[in-house]
């Protein structure tokens, strides 16, 4: 049997919104089908990890301030990630972690943070500090093959532009810029995302997705992910749903 | 100028008195417009001001030392309803300052916002601030933690009045370094008790040292990042305590300070450093002891905090935790109860609770010790239900019941203890929903 490997990085640092809830739910879903996960952590100044050997690398999101710490770092493990996404390691970013893999972050004070550049996106934060996309979000996503609506929080200073393959549509909330139509980027192997919440959590598809992906890079035959039981999750979403769309269609 | 704006206030609490309305903030905010936002520059205050702020705690401290001035017989004014933004606290002053704006009393003693330390008392001069700590709590309001320290900070810099600060949080700690010139600045400490830990529990901020950015080096942990630490890199950590707190035994429950022994009524560690605090202001104040011991030992709060209800026959304890690091306290206190217990989970989600609910993440639920059910009701019944689901606790044994009198009903089903967490908004009706089922079926509350 295959083990799933995570490496999440920066968890000590970036866990806005309880993002690392995101790791906790990708383990409890493996672990219900008997699925072995190992998590490792990578944090500032670690000895650098071997990227090529795991199936899917987790970046948070977080304080501003944090985030400048961690540019720096991060560009020390540009190399390393750049040749694990070509390889189809899977990258799930939220948030700051999903703003430096583009090309830049231009701050409030117009200074440009290099970001790692394998995205063609930049991400440029307004002016003022006060004007920030916050409060509950829903997108429509595709990317299972069906239409899913998913729930999160978002809560941005950061207006993201050049997204050629955004993750979702807008529904409710402001997703990429203020007030746009798209949020968050996607490839095969590529969720990144300003969904807090966290992401995951009513969102059972997109774990799914994620962990399907890891587990049928190598898989042949490919592996069927034995259903679980989401009545929990799904009526959760359903109350957001409700809530935040279905009575403006009304 | 000043004189007009004073009438202009009193008149308007004058006027909501007799329509029988709440003062508490309406004419405050009035006053903030028609002052370009300087509400409490009128006053006139010539008493010391004790201000005491952070993030958990700051109704309990600030109710404690009113209570040792009070005790000692000084005539005092204090924001007991909370009212502790600069708004409020100018409409606390309207009411009680004559029509020149002066503030006539022995001590002010004012449980103030983080966020709002430095405006307020940048317009009236303060003799003593407490800080308790810094935790994540309501991110979107205040923007982020570290710009709220940065805040006050900038105060502390260039404030040499005396600063009671917890001196085993590092967001807190590092304040006593902000101005190296106040020779008035003074830390509290506790000695670890039986929970203690050498790792941390919890998910926890201020890892780092603020001042070098080494990894802080824990002795211990009491509760999430409160703990004995120290930068090596540095020595940021090492002081000399103004006040320790020792033998915490929370069982009877009892610890002394200062070599006095003192019996809470809460057995929190959380309380613990409360007390420790208020121990400390009346150390300043040179509080008789009798008073202090008074104070200390008769503390106790019937607004769902550590709140004992009878549902029946069935022995329930409500808490309010409003973020992450209150609900993993309230789960401490309920795991280190002996026997089975069932648990009930209020979760909202209205404005003044911050409208996002991803801080029940930040929860340790995987420590659960001879819980047995769970029951989840509030507006975010189902993402509190989810969360738990997700720490690994079986589904089956999760009710969701979004109408909080149903939750109520389907937790008393069952006998045994239990154990109800309500969020900040939720907290009021869910003491409520207790009564009615009380009123209704028998049982008593305090
Ligand atoms: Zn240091």
């Amino acid at each position: 049997m295959k083990i799933l490997k995570i490496l999440h990085m920066y968890a000590d640092m970036l866990d806005l919104y309880g993002d690392s809830g995101n790791m906790e739910i990708l383990e409890y879903r493996c672990r219900m089908r008997g699925i072995e996960c190992e998590t490792d952590h990578y944090s500032v100044d670690s000895e650098m990890p071997d990227f090529l050997s795991y199936d899917l690398i987790y970046i948070g999101g977080g304080a501003d301030l944090e985030q400048q710490h961690i540019a720096a770092d991060l560009l020390r493990c540009r190399a390393g990630i750049e040749k694990a996404y070509r390889d189809g390691v899977f990258l799930f970013l939220i948030c700051g972690g999903y703003q430096l893999m583009g090309k830049y972050y231009r701050d409030a004070d117009g200074n440009d943070i290099p970001g790692l550049g394998l995205f063609g996106y930049h991400t440029i934060a307004p002016e003022s500090r006060k004007k920030r996309c916050i409060g509950n979000i829903v997108i429509r996503t595709e990317i299972t093959g069906k239409a899913v609506d998913i729930v999160g929080f978002e809560n941005h200073g950061g207006q993201t532009m050049g997204v050629k393959t955004p993750f979702g549509k807008v529904l409710y909330g402001n997703g990429n810029c203020s007030k746009s139509e798209a949020e968050g980027y996607f490839e095969k192997n590529v969720i990144a995302t300003y969904l807090h919440g966290p992401c995951l959590a009513k969102n059972p598809e997109i774990s799914d997705y994620m962990i399907s992906y890891c587990l049928n890079r190598s898989a042949d035959p490919p592996v069927e992910l034995q259903p679980l039981d989401d009545s929990l999750e799904k009526k959760c979403r359903k109350v957001m749903l409700d809530r935040l769309i279905n009575k403006y269609r009304q | 100028m000043k004189r007009i704006l004073i009438i202009i206030g009193k008149i308007i609490v004058r006027l909501l008195h007799l329509m029988k309305r709440n003062a508490g903030n309406l004419p405050g905010i009035i006053l903030w417009h028609l002052s370009g936002h300087k509400a409490v520059s009128m006053f006139k205050v010539d008493c010391p001001i004790i201000a005491v702020t952070g993030t958990n705690g700051k109704t309990s401290v600030t109710n404690c030392i009113a209570q040792l001035f009070e005790g000692s017989g000084k005539k005092i004014i204090t924001n007991r309803e909370g009212n502790n933004l600069d708004t409020g606290i100018c409409s606390l002053l309207l009411r009680h300052c004559d029509m020149k704006g002066r503030v006539n009393a022995d001590y002010l003693i004012l449980e103030t916002d983080e966020s709002h330390v430095p405006v307020v008392y940048s317009q009236l001069k303060l003799d003593t601030l407490v800080v308790l700590n810094f935790f994540r709590d309501q991110l979107d309001r205040n923007g982020e933690m570290e710009t709220l320290i940065q805040k006050i900070n900038g105060f502390c810099k260039t404030f040499s009045g005396n600063l009671i600060l917890n001196g085993d949080d590092p967001n807190t700690a590092r304040l006593g370094k902000a101005n190296p010139a106040n020779r008035n600045v003074k830390y509290f400490h506790a000695e670890p008790y039986a929970f203690a830990t050498e790792k941390a529990f919890e998910a926890s901020e201020g890892r780092f040292c603020p001042f070098c950015g080494e990894a802080l080096d824990y002795e211990y942990y009491q509760y999430s990042h409160i703990g004995k630490f120290i930068c090596k890199k540095c020595g940021f950590g090492s002081y000399e305590p103004y006040i320790t707190a020792e033998n915490i035994d929370l069982e009877k429950p009892v610890f002394t300070a200062d070599g006095h022994e003192y019996s809470p009524k809460l057995n929190s560690i959380y309380n613990v450093y409360n007390m420790t605090a208020v121990a400390a202001a009346a150390k300043l104040y040179n509080i008789d002891q009798k008073v202090t011991d008074s104070v200390i030992s008769t503390y106790t709060v019937n607004n769902g905090r550590m709140e004992k209800f009878m549902l029946g026959d069935r022995d329930t304890t409500l808490n309010l935790a409003k973020n992450p690091v209150g609900a993993n306290m309230t789960l401490r206190v309920m795991n280190e109860m002996k026997g089975e217990k069932e648990l009930l989970f209020v979760l909202n989600d209205n404005v003044a609770d911050g409208l996002d609910v991803s801080w029940i993440w930040d929860i340790n639920f995987s420590v659960f010790e001879r819980v047995t059910r769970v029951v989840t009701s509030g507006t975010r019944a189902y993402d509190i239900a989810v969360r738990i689901k997700n720490s690994g606790y079986p589904a089956e044994k999760i009710v969701v019941c979004p109408d909080l009198d149903k939750s109520v009903e389907e937790l008393a089903v069952t006998p045994g203890k239990k154990f109800v967490i309500a969020n900040y908004t939720a907290v009021q009706p869910t003491r409520a929903a207790l009564k009615r089922f009380i009123a209704g079926n028998g049982g008593n509350s305090q």
